[in-house]
C-alpha cells in the first residue's frame, strides 16, 4: 500500500479548436494522492477538473508530464491500470435501449469477466446499489437519481483499486445528493479504495473529502484539509445580520468559532465555522439591539475564489 | 486473463449490438425491407429486359453482395456509432478494451446478420428468378461471403476511424463508403466498362476480386481470388492498426471527451 493512488508530475493538456486555436487547459499539475484518500478536486466551470480526472483514469493523455497510477506508468500499464480502476461521471451516459442488467452485463463483459463471476457480479453491484427494482429498466427510462447510480454500479463492475467520479452528484435533489455521498463513503469504507472525485458543492467536498485541490484556470491554487482550508481561508457560513441600534462588533469577533467579521453601519457578516455550534451565542450577542433581517449564507465556491484571489 | 474473460470482450460488442438491434424497428428495415426492394427491383429489371440467365445471375450477385455488404459493413460502424449517439463513448475507452476487440465482436454480428439477409435474398432468388446461388456447392459461396465480410469490416473500420478524427458529423461516411464501393467494384456491371482512372481504383477494391471469383462459378471467365484475399486481408491489417492510432490519436486530441458531451 506504499505507492500513491496517482502520482502526477508537471502535467500539461491543451485543446485545439477546430480552428486550430490551441487552448491551455491544464498548466504544470503536479499531485500527490494517497491509497487512504478521498480526494476532491474542486474548481469553478471549465477550469479543468473534468480533463484531469480523464488523464488520471488513462481516457486521455497529456501533452507533458509523468503520470503513474498505483504505482505503475501510465502510459506503458494503460491496459492493467484501466483493467485495475473505473470511472463514473455524473451526467453519465450509457446505451438508451438497454436495460440496467444488460448495460451492467455489457460492461463486465468488457472488462474480462464472464460465467459465473460475471453474472455474480452484476447481481451484486444491483443489489448493492439498489437498483433490483429497475432490473430491467430501460436506461432512457431512469430518472437522473437512478442513472447515477447505474454509473456508480457499472463503476464498481471491475472491483478497482481506485475509482474517479467527475462531480457524481450533478443535478440530484439534496435527498439523493445525500445518499449517494453516504454511498461513496461507503465504498471507500468497505473496499478500501481511494476514490477521486470533482465537485462544485463545497459541503460535498466537505463532508466527503480527506484532501481538496483547488484549481482555477488549470492550475491547482490550495491544496490541503477542509478544515485547514477553510480556517486558511477564512470560510464558514456567514449570518448576514442588518439591525438598528450599536452592536458591540469586539465582543462578537471573541466568540469561538468565528472566523471573520464584515460590519457596516447597519449590516454585519459574520463567518462562522459551520461544524462549530455556535450560533445560539452569536444570536445573544444582538439582545440589545433591534434585527430588521438574518441570512444564513453557506460558503459556496464564490467565496472560496474570492478568498484565494486574494 | 483467461480465454473466456478475453473472448468476452470480443462478444461484448456483439452483444451490444444484439440488444439494441433486436429493440429498434429500424432493423427490420436494414434486414428485410431495403435488402428486398433492392432484390426485387434488380430482378424484375431483368425479367423486363429479358436477359439470358448469365446475365441474370450476374445482376442478381451484384444485388445479393451489395446488401450483405451494407448490413455487416453497418454493424461494425455500430459500435462506435452507437457509443456516440448515446454519448456513452468514454464508457467504453476506460475500459480495458483494444481497437480489435470492437471491431471483431461487431464483425461477429455484422456477419450474422449479414447471413441472415444472405439466406433470405437467397431463397427469393431461386423462388421467384429460378437462380441458385449453391449451384456451385457450398465452398464458392463461403468464399464469396467471406470476401463481402472483409470489405464490410474494412469500411466499418474506416467509419470508426473518420469518427474518432473528425468527430459527430464524419458518420455520413458511413452512408456514403459503401456508395461508392458499388460504383467501383462491379456490382452491376464488369468493371472493364469503367473509365480508366475508375478501372484503376476498382483494382484496389477487394470485393471486386471476389465477385469475379464468384460469378465465374456461373459464367465462365477468369478471376484472380488470390489477389482479392490478399488485398482483403492487407487492408484488415491496416485498417485495425490505423484504428487503433486514431483510438490513441482521440485521446490525445480529447476528441473522444468531446464524443461523449
Ligand atoms: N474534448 C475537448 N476538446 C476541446 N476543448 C475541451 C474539451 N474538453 C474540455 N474542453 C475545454 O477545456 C476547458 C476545461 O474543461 P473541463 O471540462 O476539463 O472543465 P471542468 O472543470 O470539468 O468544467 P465543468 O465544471 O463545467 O465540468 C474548458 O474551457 C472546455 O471548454
Ligand atoms: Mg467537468
Amino acid at each position: 500500500m506504499s505507492e500513491k493512488a496517482v502520482d502526477a508530475q508537471g502535467i500539461c493538456k491543451s485543446y485545439k479548436s477546430i480552428h486550430g486555436k490551441q487552448s491551455i487547459v491544464l498548466k504544470n499539475i503536479s499531485l500527490k494522492i494517497d491509497q487512504s484518500e478521498i480526494f476532491g478536486l474542486l474548481g469553478p466551470n471549465g477550469s479543468g477538473k473534468t480533463t484531469l480526472i480523464s488523464i488520471f483514469s488513462t481516457l486521455i493523455w497529456p501533452d507533458r508530464g509523468s503520470l503513474r497510477i498505483l504505482g505503475m506508468d501510465a502510459k506503458s500499464n494503460k491496459e492493467t491500470i484501466r483493467s485495475q480502476i473505473n470511472i463514473s461521471t455524473g451526467k453519465s451516459n450509457f446505451p438508451w435501449s438497454l436495460t440496467v442488467q444488460e448495460n451492467l452485463k455489457h460492461y463486465a463483459m468488457l472488462y474480462g469477466m464472464h460465467g459465473q463471476q460475471l453474472a455474480g457480479t452484476v447481481d451484486e453491484v444491483i443489489n448493492a446499489f439498489e437498483l433490483e427494482e429497475y432490473r430491467e429498466m430501460k436506461f432512457e427510462d431512469l430518472s437522473t437519481g437512478l442513472k447515477q447510480r447505474l454509473s456508480l454500479a457499472k463503476a464498481m463492475l471491475n472491483r478497482p483499486k481506485l475509482i474517479f467520479l467527475d462531480e457524481p452528484t450533478a443535478g440530484l435533489d439534496p435527498e439523493i445528493a445525500l445518499k449517494t455521498r453516504k454511498l461513496i463513503r461507503g465504498i471507500h469504507k468497505e473496499q478500501e479504495i481511494p476514490v477521486i472525485l470533482s465537485t462544485h458543492n463545497m459541503l460535498e467536498a466537505e463532508m466527503l473529502c480527506d484532501r481538496l485541490a483547488f484549481i482555477r484556470k488549470g492550475k491547482i491554487v490550495a491544496l490541503d484539509t477542509p478544515d485547514a482550508l477553510k480556517h486558511q481561508l477564512k470560510l464558514g457560513e456567514k449570518v448576514i445580520v442588518h439591525y438598528v441600534g450599536k452592536l458591540e462588533i469586539k465582543e462578537l469577533e471573541k466568540l469561538p468559532g468565528v472566523l471573520n467579521i464584515i460590519a457596516s453601519p447597519g449590516k454585519v457578516e459574520i463567518v462562522v465555522d459551520r461544524t462549530n455550534e455556535n450560533l445560539d451565542s452569536i444570536i445573544k450577542k444582538f439582545a440589545e439591539v433591534r434585527i430588521l433581517d438574518i441570512k444564513i449564507k453557506e460558503p459556496d465556491l464564490e467565496d472560496v475564489f474570492i478568498e484565494l484571489a486574494r | 486473463m483467461s480465454w473466456q474473460g478475453e473472448l468476452n470482450k470480443y462478444l461484448a460488442g456483439a452483444y451490444k449490438n444484439w440488444i439494441i438491434s433486436k429493440r429498434n424497428v429500424f432493423t427490420l428495415f436494414e434486414l428485410f425491407f431495403w435488402p428486398l426492394i433492392s432484390l426485387l427491383s434488380i430482378g424484375l429489371m431483368t425479367t423486363f429486359l429479358r436477359l439470358g440467365e448469365q446475365m441474370v445471375s450476374f445482376l442478381l450477385v451484384g444485388a445479393v453482395a451489395l446488401s450483405v455488404l451494407q448490413v455487416a459493413q453497418i454493424d461494425v460502424a455500430y459500435v462506435l456509432l452507437f457509443d456516440m449517439w448515446s454519448k456513452s463513448i468514454k464508457n467504453t475507452f476506460t475500459a480495458p478494451v483494444r481497437s480489435y476487440h470492437l471491431i471483431f465482436g461487431s464483425l461477429i454480428f455484422g456477419i450474422v446478420r449479414g447471413t441472415v439477409v444472405f439466406t433470405i435474398l437467397v431463397t427469393l432468388c431461386y423462388f421467384f428468378f429460378g437462380f441458385n446461388f449453391l449451384e456451385g456447392g457450398l465452398i464458392p459461396v463461403l468464399i464469396f461471403l467471406a470476401g463481402v465480410f472483409s470489405v464490410a469490416a474494412v469500411i466499418g473500420i474506416t467509419v470508426c476511424i473518420s469518427i474518432l478524427t473528425f468527430g459527430q458529423k464524419a458518420d455520413v461516411a458511413a452512408w456514403s463508403l459503401s456508395g461508392i464501393i458499388m460504383l467501383v467494384s462491379g456490382i452491376y456491371y464488369p468493371i472493364e466498362v469503367l473509365p480508366a482512372p475508375l478501372e484503376v481504383i476498382a483494382r484496389l477494391v477487394p470485393l471486386t476480386y471476389f465477385l469475379e471469383y464468384y460469378r465465374s462459378v456461373f459464367i465462365p471467365g477468369q478471376h484472380n481470388l488470390a489477389i482479392g484475399i490478399i488485398l482483403a486481408i492487407s487492408y484488415l491489417i491496416l485498417g485495425l492498426v490505423l484504428f487503433e492510432r486514431s483510438i490513441e490519436k482521440a485521446r490525445m486530441t480529447g476528441m473522444i471527451l468531446r464524443l461523449s458531451e
